[in-house]
């Protein structure tokens, strides 16, 4: 309990400098406002609705970029670590493609698609894959033939060693693979937002800010930031608990 | 690449057949790739595909050609380069001592620590509009950006690793005199340092990725500015060349973090064998 | 011969005389772990090793041995009792007590050679010397040709040489060692065991030397301190007494003898821990 508390208490502090700082005058009130006004701000957004129709178009392009890119990205990744040829073919293309900055693709998906949902979801799914795939493969690639082999001795054929045997053997890197996807998921997703978009919780905040309803700005922001932090505390909860017979 | 691990399956063959044994490798390494790029200019020759979506290959390269003459791609080129090393640079040596800071003080990690378990997973792009508002729309708000989303892997890895030398090795340096300075400097950062290249080889591109994001929201020079400015006037040479240089870029700046992760660490042998 | 703690009172230490080296008195130490309950590790411990003495702490794995190594090194904290080197109080560790290791501990990012001269260089030696006599100690113990090595490129035995040059190249008074070829092959083991000796023959210093092994143990100490576990006490202390001018020795009557006698010893702890 103590421990607790001690380790919540640097953010504690944080927190009740962020309420007092601008309220004695350190800080402008406009550029930083104490956190009580950005927390009145929060329930206007949200019983105006707004903070609720730009979420759900954002969680919907988020979850669908990320599941496309998830089921892509796992299915090629166990597909070339398993197939010479289809490793021959997309192992140059994910070296070429690996060491291009995601953000890079903004401007291609927008201007092939425009500034809708279409855009925002093809741009996470492409940027997402990588991971993806690297993870499944480099995981599905160091499972032990030892036990491929004894599965296929219990008589399981090639498809239901790949998906019994294989598969869970490359979770681990996997999971991590997909962990690094989500975060540069939400990241794509809110810059894309910010940059190209006429809707969703990216939009919002450029357009609070762009109106100096700076409390308003900041309570979209710290939205957005702790949902993220949420995702990946599941997510790391869901990886052990799967991972707990290791 | 380190990235993707290779399989071994080369074969040792006659030197007679060596010549076609090495032409069937290039043909492997980059075969799909040159397949790839073959097709996209067939697709936009043929017209398959309206250009302003996809432009051919040969006349990105054009493009590009035409930048390196009039000289935009030096200016845009360095203004990226720049912010995202300064940037990189400074959440590196920041990030190294705040995660020395963090292994060896307990009240430190108390205060800290917490803070940066949180910051870690926060996607940290969305206190750009912050940083415009505090720091207006030039370089300060860039870099620092790059600063807040480059410096948590460099943390988190420095206090692993510091946390993680063995208590023999400091106890070693102990008995043959080495007080707290040398301890820091001598041992534990040499010791920890497989596991902070590892944390900055992971910072150094999410930098480039954070840069390019700013210069898009921001505007101003550098290639994302750039790439931004194509974009508005649905020129999608300018865009794909965009895309091609900042690839370039990428892979120059991963290439230069292994080479000096090989040249610094001769003496881990695991390091050797997993670069190979 | 066997000399039973009970006997060995403090009225038999020689506490400060001019023939002790190091000088334990009535150390305990209790572990505590982060999680889980604390263990008294040490319990009451009182010996004297004599000056340039060979001494080996034997006993079973939990009895506290490497933990009096350790408290002796400056490493734990001598949290009751007191530990006395050369006349002076143990608080810090210190190069006047040099300490080998299992596990070698070598820096592995430095090469042998620098390995070897990171103690000169704290003490403030000028480059020149500490590369002369670096290079003497690395002839000394048989790495001449691997100064510029990685740890990582050399076999374990040659690691624990280069451990050892780098701890003797500072002449210790004392020397710690803790298990230090227990993670050797049987050969190399054999080997370093008669090189060590020949090392403490050519300069003489007191060495205490923790081992499970009956056998090293014999072969290597005057006297055995034989330890009993949970809570680690010293059980009996033994001299082994043994002619080394003979290099047969080892099929000795005597030393076969003694080492039964050790044997006998650690056999009797095995019955009273399983009853």
């Amino acid at each position: 309990m103590i421990t607790r508390l001690k380790s919540c208490l640097g953010l504690l502090l944080l927190m009740l400098l962020w309420e007092i700082a601008p309220r004695v005058g350190l800080v402008r009130m406009d550029i930083l406002p104490p956190l009580s006004r950005i927390f009145i701000a929060w329930l206007g957004l949200a019983s105006s609705g707004e903070l609720w129709t730009h979420g759900v178009i954002s969680l919907f392009r988020a979850f669908s970029g990320a599941a496309i890119a998830i089921v892509v990205g796992t299915v090629l990744g166990v597909a070339m670590a398993a197939s010479a040829p289809v490793r021959i073919f997309f192992r140059p293309l994910m070296e070429a493609l690996y060491p291009i900055p995601k953000s890079a693709l903004i401007p291609i998906t927008a201007l092939w698609l425009g500034l809708g949902n279409a855009s925002q979801i093809t741009l996470i799914a492409l940027g997402c894959i990588l991971p993806v795939a690297v993870g499944a493969y480099n995981g599905a690639r160091g499972c032990e033939r030892v036990l491929i082999w004894s599965g296929r001795a219990l008589g399981a054929g090639k498809m239901r060693t790949l998906v019994d045997i294989v598969v869970p053997s490359a979770l681990p890197e996997l999971l991590s693979g997909i962990r690094t996807a989500l975060a540069l998921c939400l990241v794509l997703l809110v810059s894309s937002e910010l940059i190209v978009s006429k809707n969703g919780l990216g939009y919002l905040i450029g357009f609070l800010g762009g109106s100096g309803i700076y409390d308003a700005m900041f309570a979209a922001v710290l939205t957005i930031a702790i949902f993220g932090l949420i995702v990946d505390r599941l997510f790391l909860r869901y990886i052990r608990w799967v991972l707990s017979w290791q | 690449m380190a990235v993707i691990g290779r399989t071994e399956d080369g074969v040792r063959s006659s030197p007679v057949a060596s010549a076609l044994v090495w032409l069937a490798g290039i043909a492997r390494e980059y075969g799909s790739l040159v397949l790839v790029l073959i097709c996209w200019e067939l697709v936009a020759r043929l017209s398959l595909v309206p250009p302003y979506l996809m432009p051919p290959f040969n006349e990105v390269l054009v493009r590009i050609w035409a930048e390196i003459g009039d000289g935009t791609l030096w200016v845009n080129l360095l203004d990226t380069l720049r912010r995202t090393l300064v940037g990189f640079g400074i959440a590196v040596v920041a990030g190294v001592a705040i995660g020395l800071l963090l292994a060896r003080s307990s009240t430190a990690e108390w205060l800290v620590g917490p803070l940066v378990s949180i910051g870690f997973p926060l996607p940290k792009i969305v206190f750009l509009p912050i940083f415009i508002l505090w720091f207006g729309v030039y370089d300060t708000s860039k870099v620092i950006m790059i600063v807040c989303d480059a410096i948590f892997p460099v943390i988190t890895a420095t206090v692993a690793g510091a946390q993680g030398v063995e208590r023999q090795i400091i106890w070693s340096a102990r008995n043959l005199g080495a007080g707290e300075r040398d301890l820091l400097w001598t041992i534990i950062l040499p010791a920890a340092a497989p596991q902070i290249l590892s944390g900055i080889e992971v910072s150094l591109p999410i930098a480039l990725i954070v840069a390019v994001i700013t210069e898009m929201m921001l505007g101003g020079t550098g290639i994302g500015a750039a790439m931004m400015e194509s974009w508005r006037f649905a020129e999608s040479t300018g865009v794909f060349a965009g895309l091609l240089e900042l690839s370039i870029i990428g892979f120059l700046l991963i290439r230069s973090m292994n080479a000096l992760r090989r040249r610094l660490l001769r003496w881990h042998a695991e390091a050797q064998a997993d670069l190979v | 011969m066997v000399a039973p703690m009970e006997h060995a009172g403090p009225g038999r230490v020689e506490t400060g005389s001019e023939d002790a080296q190091i000088v334990v008195s009535g150390v305990s130490h209790v572990y505590r772990p982060k999680h889980g309950r604390q263990v008294l590790a040490l319990d009451d411990i009182n010996l004297t090793v004599r000056r340039n003495e060979f001494v080996a702490l034997l006993g079973p794995s939990g009895c506290g041995k490497s933990t009096l190594l350790y408290l002796t090194g400056g490493f734990l904290p001598v949290e009751q009792g007191t530990i006395c080197v050369l006349g002076e109080t143990v608080r810090k560790p210190g190069p006047d007590r040099g300490i080998v290791f299992q596990h070698f501990a070598l820096f592995p990012w430095k090469t042998v050679r620098a390995n070897v001269m990171y103690g000169l260089e704290r003490k403030g030696v000028p480059r020149r010397e500490a590369e002369v006599r670096a290079a003497e100690i690395l002839v000394q113990v048989g790495l001449k040709g691997f100064e510029d090595s990685y740890p990582s490129q050399l076999s374990g035995g040659m690691r624990q040489r280069a451990a050892i040059a780098r701890t003797l190249v500072l002449d210790p008074a004392t020397l710690l060692m803790d298990e230090p070829f227990g993670a050797l092959d049987a050969q190399t083991r054999n080997l370093m065991q008669i090189e060590l000796l020949a090392l403490w023959r050519r300069s003489p210093k007191a060495v205490v030397f923790v081992t499970h092994d009956v056998h090293e143990a014999v072969y290597l100490a005057e006297r055995v301190v034989v330890m009993s576990a949970r809570p680690g006490r010293i059980k009996a202390i033994v001299e082994t007494g043994i002619d080394r001018s003979d290099p047969e020795f080892v099929k000795s009557r005597a030393f076969v003898e003694k080492v039964d006698e050790i044997w006998h010893l650690i056999h009797e702890e095995d019955g009273k821990a399983a009853p």
